[in-house]
Parts: structure tokens; C-alpha cells; sequence
């Protein structure tokens, strides 16, 4: 595939460890210059998919491209153009900040020796410092530097915010706006957060039990994920409303979560002869929904 | 100017933006002329999407309230409401009917929202001399 405009493309990718099937068949496209917030519970496979886009492992069918390249068989080149922060990234703890600088720009053949001091000084990491007595906080900010200091087209952070404190997680989220999304980097970034990174992204896909259960901009999400509560008046017409997430049944009454209320509402109506009240729903709430939803009516 | 992000809210955030540069406007906390931060400015300090900010002030400019000078900055403009008056009577029906509908769901008394808005209204008065 080669769409001038995706920076990331996956069609069809399976991944089998054994018998367990981690990824059944993932789409994705990820737009030049967005940030794109890939999501999933732990465990749900968000790594495997990274794993493969930096061709650290072979799918067992489909395709993939990274900034217009196979990462299968160019997987070298796509690791030189695109910055990576691996999950729990460890690294060297006797080695200072300015050794390990040094040591990873080897690998980059486009190392920007001028910016990586520049940045150094912005984030306020001490040259001399041993890696192993910087904060978690601190981590962070290096191991964002040593993956933008060779500027990529193209940045991968996987579950950069893990195990961060609320301010230093903050404090990454803004080096993410004002280092990568100002210089029109593209991002993909991982998370089993939804509510902390939907302020900073574009997009949102979330990945659950190896599929791709929903890709969409972020205001869609919260503008047309709703939950209706109604009293059903002829239960059997639900299986007419389109894009029931979740049904829970109360005390004679419903609570539907739906994809999208426009589409739902008048069905809804239907179901509910008029007596229909809509409610946001805050973003773990639709998350859940997509997650743990259940499509069916059962008493509870 | 401070903006403040619920990220837990269900209100998307560029609306979240607009409500408070909105309610800065109407209160006096921002007056005309005054100069809002860059679009990179103020989604690196929230931190949100630089697009989410785009969006928010792209939409008051719309309705007249901001003024966006091309390589110069974004101000609060003194202009009058660039929507007819109709059109405003229905995107606050808009808003009243989630709020009606919410106060129903709350069991709240039409007598007890009335009184509600009263004071909400007031507050924005009150903010108002506060700044004069």
C-alpha cells in the first residue's frame, strides 16, 4: 500500500503465538501529521502490533507499511526513520545522560547532534547525571529525546505514561504537543487510558481481543456515544435499534448505550413510545461500553 | 487567560474551550481587544490537540466573538453577534432542552431550575461589576 497520506498502514494483519490468536485480522490507517491514540486493555495486543510495525516479529498474514516501507523486509530502515519508546523502556542505569546520548546516536545515521543538545537543555536533564538516579519522570523525557533526536517522520510510543505520576504525566503529554505535533511528526500512541490520552489525540482506535473494534476522530466519540434510558414498551424491537453497545435492565427500565443517537434515536422511540432520556457519558464510560458491553437483554 | 480541561467530562473539550472563553467574554475577564495565546501556546499549556484549540477558535470567530489576524494573533472582538437572532434562540434551545431534560431525569421542579438560572445569571452580572 502506498497512500502518501497514511504513514502507517495495516490491512488484514494475524499474529498467532501457538494457538492463542492475538491479532485477527487488524485495518488501520494512520493520517500524516496526526496523532493517533491506539488503545486497548493490557494484554489486548497493542504491543504485538508495535512489535510488528518496527518488523521486531513477522505477522503470519497481511500487510503493513511504515513511512512507505515493509517493515518485514526493510526492518532496519524503518527503525532508523522512526523514534520509538518502548514500553517500560530500561536503560543503562551506570551510563551518564550524555554517554547515553552519545551511544544511541550510532545507530542513526540522521542523528541531529545540535537538536539532542537543544532538547537536553529544554527538558532540563543534567549531562552528567547517572540514568540510574533520574526520576521516572526524567526517564521519560530522555528516552523522548534519544527516539526524536534523528527527526522522524514518524514517532511510536508504547505506553510511554505507564507507572508516571499525574504531573509527569502531564508534563509528557506536553512534550508530545509541543515537540512532535508542532513539528508535524506523526504519533502513534499507546494506551489503556482512553480518558488520559483523548485531549492530545485525533484520532482513537481501540484494539480488543485482537480486532479493531472502533477507529474514529475523538469528538465523534463523545458527541455520539450516548446512553438512552426508557421504559420498554415492546422489548422484542430491539434487535431493530443499529449499534447497541450495551443493555442493562432495571426495575422495568432500560439503560441502552449506543453508538451513534442519531441513528438510534428513533427506533428508540419506538421501543420506548417516546419517554426517552439521553446521557453523556464521560470516556471511560464508552470505553467500557465497547469493551465489556452487553448487546442482549438480561436482568440485573 | 486559564482554561481548564475536565478530561473526565462528557463535553468534548473544544467545546469546553468555547464555554470558558465564553463565560471570560460575558464576565469581563477578557475584554475586547485583549490578545488570546497562539493555538501552539495554548495546547501545549492544556496540553490538548493543537487541532482541538483550532477548532474552538475558529467557531468563535464564526460567531463573531474572536478575531483571528492572519501572522498577528487572535483578539476578542467588539463586534455584534454575527448570528440573526433566531439563529441564537435556537442553538440555546439546543442547550436548554439537554439542560430541561437532565433536570427532569434530577427531579428538579421547573420553579427550582428557574431559580437556578436566576443566580447563575446573576453571577455573571456580578463578575461583570467586579471587573469594571
Amino acid at each position: 500500500m502506498s497512500k502518501s497520506s497514511s504513514v502507517i498502514s495495516v490491512s488484514g494483519l494475524h499474529k498467532r503465538f501457538g494457538k492463542h490468536q492475538v491479532l485477527k485480522s487488524v485495518n488501520l490507517d494512520v493520517p500524516a501529521g496526526s496523532i493517533f491514540g491506539f488503545l486497548g486493555l493490557n494484554g489486548a495486543g497493542k504491543t504485538t502490533l508495535i512489535r510488528i510495525l518496527l518488523g521486531l516479529l513477522k505477522p503470519n498474514d497481511g500487510r503493513c507499511s511504515v513511512v512507505d516501507m515493509n517493515p518485514q523486509f526493510d526492518a532496519l530502515e524503518v527503525r532508523r526513520r522512526v523514534g520509538y519508546m518502548a514500553e517500560n523502556q530500561t536503560m543503562y542505569a551506570w551510563m551518564r545522560v550524555e554517554q547515553i546520548i552519545g551511544w544511541v546516536s550510532r545507530f542513526y545515521p540522521d542523528w541531529d547532534s545540535e537538536f539532542a543538545d537543544r532538547l537536553r537543555q529544554q527538558m532540563k536533564l543534567d549531562a552528567d547525571k547517572k540514568v540510574g538516579t533520574l526520576s521516572k519522570g526524567q526517564s521519560s523525557r530522555l528516552a523522548l529525546l534519544l527516539a526524536l533526536a534523528h527527526h522522524p517522520r514518524v514517532v511510536i510510543l508504547d505506553d510511554p505514561t505507564l507507572g508516571l505520576d499525574p504531573i509527569a504525566r502531564r508534563d509528557f503529554l506536553r512534550d508530545v504537543i509541543g515537540y512532535l505535533q508542532a513539528e508535524g511528526v506523526t504519533v502513534f500512541f499507546s494506551s489503556h487510558l482512553l480518558y488520559e490520552i483523548e485531549p492530545i489525540c485525533d484520532r482513537v482506535a481501540i484494539l480488543h481481543d485482537g480486532r479493531i473494534i472502533k477507529c474514529a476522530p475523538v469528538d465523534e466519540l463523545r458527541e455520539q456515544v450516548k446512553r438512552v434510558l426508557l421504559k420498554p414498551a415492546d422489548a422484542a424491537r430491539l434487535a431493530e435499534v443499529p449499534g447497541v453497545l450495551d443493555v442493562e435492565s432495571r426495575e422495568g427500565r432500560w439503560s441502552v448505550t449506543v453508538e451513534n443517537i442519531e441513528s438510534a434515536r428513533g427506533p428508540l422511540a419506538v421501543i420506548g413510545s417516546n419517554s426517552l432520556s439521553v446521557v453523556d457519558l464521560n470516556l471511560d464510560e464508552i470505553f467500557e461500553a465497547y469493551v465489556i458491553g452487553r448487546r442482549e437483554v438480561v436482568d440485573v | 487567560m486559564f482554561i481548564r480541561i475536565e478530561s473526565s467530562s462528557a463535553v468534548p473539550i473544544y467545546r469546553q474551550i468555547i464555554d470558558q472563553i465564553k463565560y471570560q467574554i460575558a464576565s469581563g475577564g477578557l475584554r475586547v481587544g485583549d490578545r488570546l495565546p497562539s493555538v501552539r501556546e495554548l495546547a501545549r499549556q492544556l496540553p490538548v490537540n493543537q487541532n482541538t484549540v483550532l477548532k474552538a477558535y475558529d467557531l468563535l470567530a464564526r460567531e463573531g466573538l474572536l478575531n483571528r489576524r492572519q501572522g498577528d494573533g487572535t483578539f476578542v472582538e467588539d463586534a455584534p453577534p454575527a448570528l440573526k437572532k433566531s439563529e441564537r434562540i435556537k442553538q440555546l434551545s439546543a442547550v436548554l432542552a439537554q439542560v430541561a431534560a437532565q433536570a427532569v431525569h434530577f427531579e428538579i421542579t421547573p420553579d427550582q431550575l428557574h431559580d437556578l438560572l436566576d443566580r447563575q445569571i446573576k453571577t455573571l452580572s456580578q463578575g461583570d461589576q467586579h471587573n469594571e
